[in-house]
């Protein structure tokens, strides 16, 4: 205690006079304790919309992708859409559990499980469309080069579409490994505080048998910064991968070099707000306001106002240059996007991209939890409608004026899509009920230095800085 | 041990999963999506149509672009009219030997042999007999066409294999092997 340095500028991190035991206890809490009436309901509603999902796809495999609002010339509408939307949504998991390790925030203890968990669960949502919005999925395998007896007929390696498949998919396995090693001290302390043979089984399956000795702790770490620098390059160049599907190709409105980083700031953007929306109401209902504290949602605020600007300043730069293009397709484009027949669209997605990440300069709205609860749905909001924007307002009026069009989705496409939010509420509310929703070990961590308690004794005692 | 379990594991995964497999049928197909065509291919099986084949026959008197009618009846008096009058319509530059005794040694020497001498593999098989040589009788392009086209006695039509130009072409070869004779 008395050897360490801690500026007193800092808030705390863990707020009520809370010990180790108590960490352990308020954790585990929700996955020892039974479920309410109230998680039941959440449950059943997301199960009905996920199973109204499984129809809707299973009637689009079924029956052909003309079930879709798609027509000739909008080949990609809603699939798209969503598929980015919800690739986009996962990457704020990477980013704080990978980007703030790499810069030593330590706020990310509480929140980074769980915004590990929203990755995992959001980019199984995206892979859905990728797979279903095919004409004939059952042969989705041929995208993987695999030796064949077509003569080894292999795939080709220049398209973005491809590149989506290895992201996507190293994404996902890479998020996954890098959760689950985090998660195994977590779980041995479920498996520890087990008193039923059955979850004592489960937990003990789960833990991989973690016993927390120096060796294993040292290992941990080392595992954790390697893969969090793995992570890091994978999470810009997988939304990166996703952007390349429209940078691209030709189509004005799409063909442009900003794509690739407005989106990564774009998925930052939408992620850290779906992160919000979550977290703001997993803090009240696992009753973990200790932890996930106001500071947390003023940093996320904080960053999802950064990331908005960026966003902001790319609309802006795409405006720019298309104006300063002198390409009257391009400037069309946005003029299309502008005052064309999806301008509300892009009106939408101005107001919830550009005006309302900006309240968050007003320190009342930032550290207000329905603000930034209301903030945070809207950017979700918005960064749907970026996308539907930038597909469906591209690609409806193009180069040829003989071949524009309109584009009007089915119930089908809202179904698969209403289908997605409600498998993933599944995953999360399971996840939220059986896993440990904070990483225990590493806000253990933190307690000396940014729990209350401890901060309040530095401020008795005296900050022994000049002691060494 | 382990790596014993796991081998013995996999031979009999693999050979149930290739077991089902009949060689007496056509093997198990993964979404056959377009392998049965949707339009009638040549010779498949149509029940659209009364004797349920895809090869209609076409309106009698009709002729194809391209394609002239043989004017002479299949008859003994046709036969001696083309014997008199029916000359080849292909000049000397057309007329191609090489192409003929091609033809000639497809269809025609199985009976009547590489050298038109009644001799063919048939005959000296003894599957038939009576193949007569080109030598012993009187024949003129006109008579040899007019029995390409329409057979005589054991032999059958070849038209439906030789198209008239063809025809012409071993007519011309016959000659040189009779002349040859």
């Amino acid at each position: 205690m008395s050897s360490h340095y801690e500026a007193p500028i800092r808030k705390p991190l863990i707020i009520g006079d809370k010990n180790y035991h108590d960490v352990t206890v308020d954790v585990a809490r929700p996955v020892e304790g039974r479920a309410n009436k109230q998680w039941w309901i959440a449950f059943t509603i997301a199960l009905a919309a996920f199973l109204w999902g499984v129809g809707c796809v299973a009637y689009t495999v079924g029956t052909g992708i003309g079930t879709w609002g798609s027509n000739k010339t909008i080949g990609w509408a809603w699939d798209i859409t969503n598929f980015v939307w919800w690739v986009g949504i996962g990457h704020a998991g990477t980013l704080i559990s990978a980007v703030l390790l790499l810069f030593r925030q330590k706020w990310r203890m509480a929140i980074n499980r769980s915004a590990e968990a929203m990755t995992i669960f959001s980019v199984i949502q995206a892979a859905m469309f990728p797979v279903f919005h095919m004409g004939r999925p059952w042969l989705a395998y041929w995208v993987m080069p695999i030796p064949n007896q077509f003569g080894s007929l292999w795939v080709n390696f220049n398209s973005p579409l491809l590149w989506d498949v290895f992201a996507i998919s190293t994404y996902l396995s890479v998020s996954l490994v890098f959760w689950w090693t985090g998660l195994l001290p977590d779980f041995a302390m479920l498996r520890d505080r087990a008193i039923t043979p059955f979850t004592k089984r489960v937990y003990s399956i789960l833990s991989f048998g973690w016993s927390g000795r120096a060796k294993d702790w040292q290992r941990f770490e080392e595992v954790s910064l390697v893969l969090a620098g793995l992570a890091t390059p994978l999470v810009l160049s997988v939304h990166t991968i996703v952007s390349f599907d429209f940078a691209t190709s030709v189509i004005p409105g799409w063909h442009t070099t900003i794509l690739p980083p407005y989106f990564v700031a774009g998925a930052i953007f939408s992620g850290f707000a779906m992160v919000n929306t979550l977290l703001i109401i997993m803090r009240k209902v696992s009753n973990l306001e200790a932890y996930i504290t106001i500071q947390h949602i003023e940093l996320m605020n904080i960053i999802i106002m950064i990331t908005g600007s960026v966003v902001g300043i790319a609309y802006i730069t795409e405006l720019f240059i298309a104006w300063y293009s002198g390409v009257e397709y391009e400037q069309y484009a946005f003029l299309n996007r502008a005052t064309g027949p999806y301008w509300w669209a892009y009106l939408l997605m101005m107001t919830c991209n550009v005006v309302s990440p900006q309240v968050m300069w007003f320190k009342k709205i930032r550290t207000s939890i329905i603000g930034s609860f209301i903030i945070s749905l809207v950017v979700n909001v918005g960064m749907w409608f970026e996308r539907f924007v930038i597909i469906v307002s591209s690609l409806h009026r193009d180069y040829l004026p003989s071949s524009w069009t309109m584009f009007q989705p089915t119930f089908v496409d809202a179904g698969f899509f209403i289908g997605t939010i409600g498998f993933f509420f599944v995953l999360f509310l399971l996840y939220s009920r059986s896993f440990p929703v904070i990483a225990q070990a590493e806000v253990k961590s933190i307690m000396k230095t940014s729990s209350e308690t401890y901060k309040r004794q530095r401020e008795e005692q005296g900050n022994d800085n000049h002691s060494h | 041990m382990k790596v014993l379990y796991k081998s013995a594991l996999l031979v009999a995964m693999a050979s149930a999963l290739t077991g089902c497999f009949n060689k007496s049928e056509p093997n198990y197909q993964y979404f056959p999506n377009m392998y049965e065509a949707v339009p009638y291919e040549t010779y498949s099986e149509v029940s659209a149509f009364p004797n349920g084949k895809e090869g209609q026959i076409p309106a009698a008197g009709s002729i194809p672009r391209g394609f002239e009618p043989y004017e002479y009846e299949n008859t003994t008096e046709g036969y001696n009219l083309a014997k008199a009058n029916l000359k080849s319509p292909l000049d000397a530059s057309e007329v191609n030997l090489a192409e003929g005794e091609q033809l000639f040694t497809i269809y025609c020497a199985i009976c009547h042999g590489d050298k038109g001498d009644g001799k063919g593999n048939l005959v000296k098989r003894e599957k038939f007999l009576g193949v007569p040589s080109y030598k012993d009788r009187e024949i003129t392009e006109g008579s040899i066409y007019h029995v390409i086209t329409y057979g005589l006695n054991s032999m059958g039509s070849h038209a439906n294999q030789l198209n008239q130009k063809e025809r012409w072409q071993v007519t011309h070869y016959v000659l040189k092997l009779k002349s040859e004779l």
